[in-house]
């Protein structure tokens, strides 16, 4: 044991320059040697790319394929909203996957942050539903910038015992005075900006307008005393709902299912005005260092069994058109799905895409809604 | 040793060291000192600079203009939120620290007068709490303050009340709580430190004098470990000022701090220059309530 006699010179204050020169050469060494050891273990995590997205797709589950051929996972960092990828994204995080939604496309597009994909090496791609992409402005050259994951919508779950429905369903039961600081939200702009349009009656191809922000931002600071807590968070809402904290909330399709999986009595709402619907996907970082393992990513991502997992498990819409097979019309219609995603995409209102400018004051207006001004 | 004495002798090696510098030629100490400064350039200097720098930029889009000017602070100023929000974090962040202090000077005093064996495991167990990540203390918090919390469930199991308080959760009571928890080490520590160096004579001499155990902590104790209270003080209420997390996860929307605006600012909002403007605007509300404190604690010990 050399340890101890260097303790006792040093409590002697007898250790000399050289054996403390020692030391600190060991210890130095044992320091940079570290990492080399710690590579070897077999998740190399390099050779991988880094999949940026939403918090609950970082799961095995959407990745069978991939492990199938790559042995393991790949990377994963999450958000809880677009807005914070894009902020993150900005100001120079380089992943290799990212999963904005389709109206995202021409903002995110436009920033030179992404590369057109080349679906040709993607063996899944012929099993995809066109409709989910094809739109033009999320065509470059004939490549496509998003290919399609999830597709869904933005309504209202509620719990069907301690929410008193009077009438149909509709979005004024997230203005319901009845139920002050019993209401939750999600906090992102690109949603609750979106809901709000709805329920001020603002058709969509008509919200760059002053009047159209006026209009939307009275029924936000309207609604904002009645709401107990904004937050990106599904797990606080969800834990929020099933505690009958709120008895309310603007959610997504997975919040509902979740709940009614753990006894929980909710509904997601179908308001009579429509809900908010959408498409999102992945894009490829312009600076992907892992390309190949970005595309297997991607291939395993629009495979049959990633699809029929997103269906039954969170209830979204998967764009791999045989994943369809694997469910009734019945067990369909109970998910809020649709054999023909149209049906549903276009029975609510779908975001469009609108200028950055657009976007900047949007977010400026709600984050100070909700602050309180 | 007497105070003078310290002086002298810490005096004494400096200029010793001084002239070590002078014999080894004054370029060395420079040289062994230049680590230090690169690194203090940096990481604070040079970030600091670029904050100011900027603050005085503007968006339009989601570009940064680059062209000097006071907009940023003149909207700071004329704008009813910016004043309400730092209000509120000056309220919150005072009264946190208050509570803290006067929480903690018991435990610090036992830890300092009372605990004889083992003192260093019972500074050890003061940082327990710390062990843990931030974001999991906060989240602890949550459960037990929540709508079907642990405290909620005592609440109604004892009768007390007839359904659960909703104001423990999403409130500034729950902010203020929350930071009060979690910054207690930093404040038990500085005030342990200074009650620790009170020369226990002095309190003897009290007691032989005929001053009763009060009277020896309000004329003995409590003033000669102020240095350790204005240190705790302060050592808390500068990183609460600005904290963001705590409100953003137990704070509801009438509890969110200055802090969450610059993080929107910084974030969602795409607001780089006014957010790096309101980051100088409370590094300067903190200096200055620096300054107020100072002479509030000058006028207490008089």
């Amino acid at each position: 044991m050399e340890q101890l006699p260097q303790l006792r010179a040093l409590r002697e204050r007898k250790i000399s320059r050289r054996a403390i020169v020692r030391a600190l050469g060991a210890a130095g060494i044992s320091l940079v040697t570290m990492p080399l050891t710690a590579r070897r273990s077999p998740a190399a995590a390099s050779d991988h790319a880094t999949y940026f997205t939403w918090g609950g797709f970082d799961i095995p589950e959407f990745f069978t394929e991939y492990v199938a051929k790559r042995g393991e996972l790949p990377n994963f960092s999450t958000f809880g909203s677009a807005e914070e990828a894009f902020s993150k994204l900005s100001a120079g995080y380089v992943p290799d996957v990212v999963h904005p939604c389709l109206s995202d496309v021409p903002l995110w597009s436009g920033t030179g942050m992404f590369q057109p994909i080349d679906t040709s090496r993607l063996s899944n791609w012929g099993d995809v539903i066109p409709e989910l992409y094809d739109v033009p402005y999320n065509i470059k050259d004939g490549k496509h910038w998003l290919v399609p994951f999830d597709w869904g919508q933005t309504s209202i779950v509620y719990r069907t015992d301690l929410f008193d429905l009077q009438g149909e369903e509709s979005w004024d039961m997230l203005w319901d005075q009845r139920y002050a600081g019993r209401l939750g939200s999600l906090a992102s702009g690109g949603e609750v900006w979106w809901c709000a349009a709805i329920k001020a009656g603002v058709p969509f191809d008509q919200i760059d307008t002053p009047e159209a922000f006026e209009k939307i931002a009275t029924v936000l600071r309207e609604q904002r005393p009645l709401i107990r807590t904004y937050t990106d968070d599904t797990t606080s809402l969800d834990t929020a709902l099933a505690t009958g904290e709120i008895v309310a909330s603007l959610a997504w399709n997975s919040s509902a299912i979740e709940l009614k999986r753990q006894g929980v009595p909710v509904k997601f709402a179908k308001p009579r005005e429509g809900a908010l619907t959408w498409v999102c996907g992945m894009m490829l970082h312009a600076q992907a260092a892992n390309l190949d393992s970005a595309y297997d990513i991607l291939d395993s991502m629009i495979g049959e069994e990633a699809s029929i997992f997103n269906m039954r498990d969170y209830g979204y819409g998967g764009p791999n058109r045989k994943a369809l097979d694997a469910f009734t019309d019945i067990e369909l219609a109970e998910l809020g799905l649709a054999r023909k995603p149209s049906d549903i995409l276009y029975a609510g209102h779908f975001a469009l895409p609108q200028p950055p400018e657009w976007e900047q004051k949007m977010n400026q207006t709600w984050e100070q809604i909700k602050l309180g001004f | 040793m007497t105070n003078t004495d310290l002086y002298r002798s810490r005096f004494g090696r400096l200029k010793a060291l001084t002239g070590v510098a002078r014999q080894r030629g004054v370029w060395r100490t420079y040289v062994l000192l230049a680590p230090a400064v690169c690194l203090m350039i940096a990481t604070v200097m040079f970030p600091l600079i670029s904050v100011v720098v900027m603050s005085t930029w503007s968006v339009s889009g989601y570009e940064i203009v680059k062209v000097s000017s006071l907009a940023n602070y003149i909207e700071i100023a004329s704008e009813p939120m910016y004043r309400v929000l730092t209000l509120r974090s000056l309220s919150v962040a005072t009264l946190a620290t208050l509570m803290t202090v006067l929480l903690c000077y018991p435990v610090a005093y036992y830890l300092a007068f009372h605990v004889r064996r083992h003192k260093s495991l019972w500074l050890v167990a003061m940082t327990l709490p710390f062990w843990t990540s931030y974001l999991l203390r906060i989240f602890a918090w949550k459960v037990i303050l929540g709508y079907e919390g642990l405290l909620n469930s005592a609440l109604l199991g004892l009768g007390l009340v007839d359904e659960p308080v909703k104001a423990l959760l999403y409130s500034k009571t729950a902010v203020t709580f929350v930071l009060a928890h979690s910054w207690a080490a930093f404040v038990v520590m500085p005030i342990y430190l200074s009650l620790e160096k009170i020369d226990r004579s002095y309190l003897e001499t009290a007691a032989d004098l005929g001053d009763g155990p009060l009277r020896r902590f309000w004329r003995i104790t409590l003033p000669l470990s102020l240095p350790g209270i204005a240190a705790a003080f302060f050592m808390m209420f500068v990183p609460t000022l600005c904290d963001y997390i705590t409100p953003a996860m137990v704070g509801g929307p009438d509890a969110m701090m200055i802090g969450n605006l610059i993080q929107a600012m910084e974030g969602p909002m795409h607001n780089h220059p006014g957010g790096a403007a309101l980051t100088v605007v409370m590094m300067l509300t903190i200096g200055l309530s620096g300054l107020v404190f100072v002479a509030v604690s000058r006028l207490v010990r008089r």
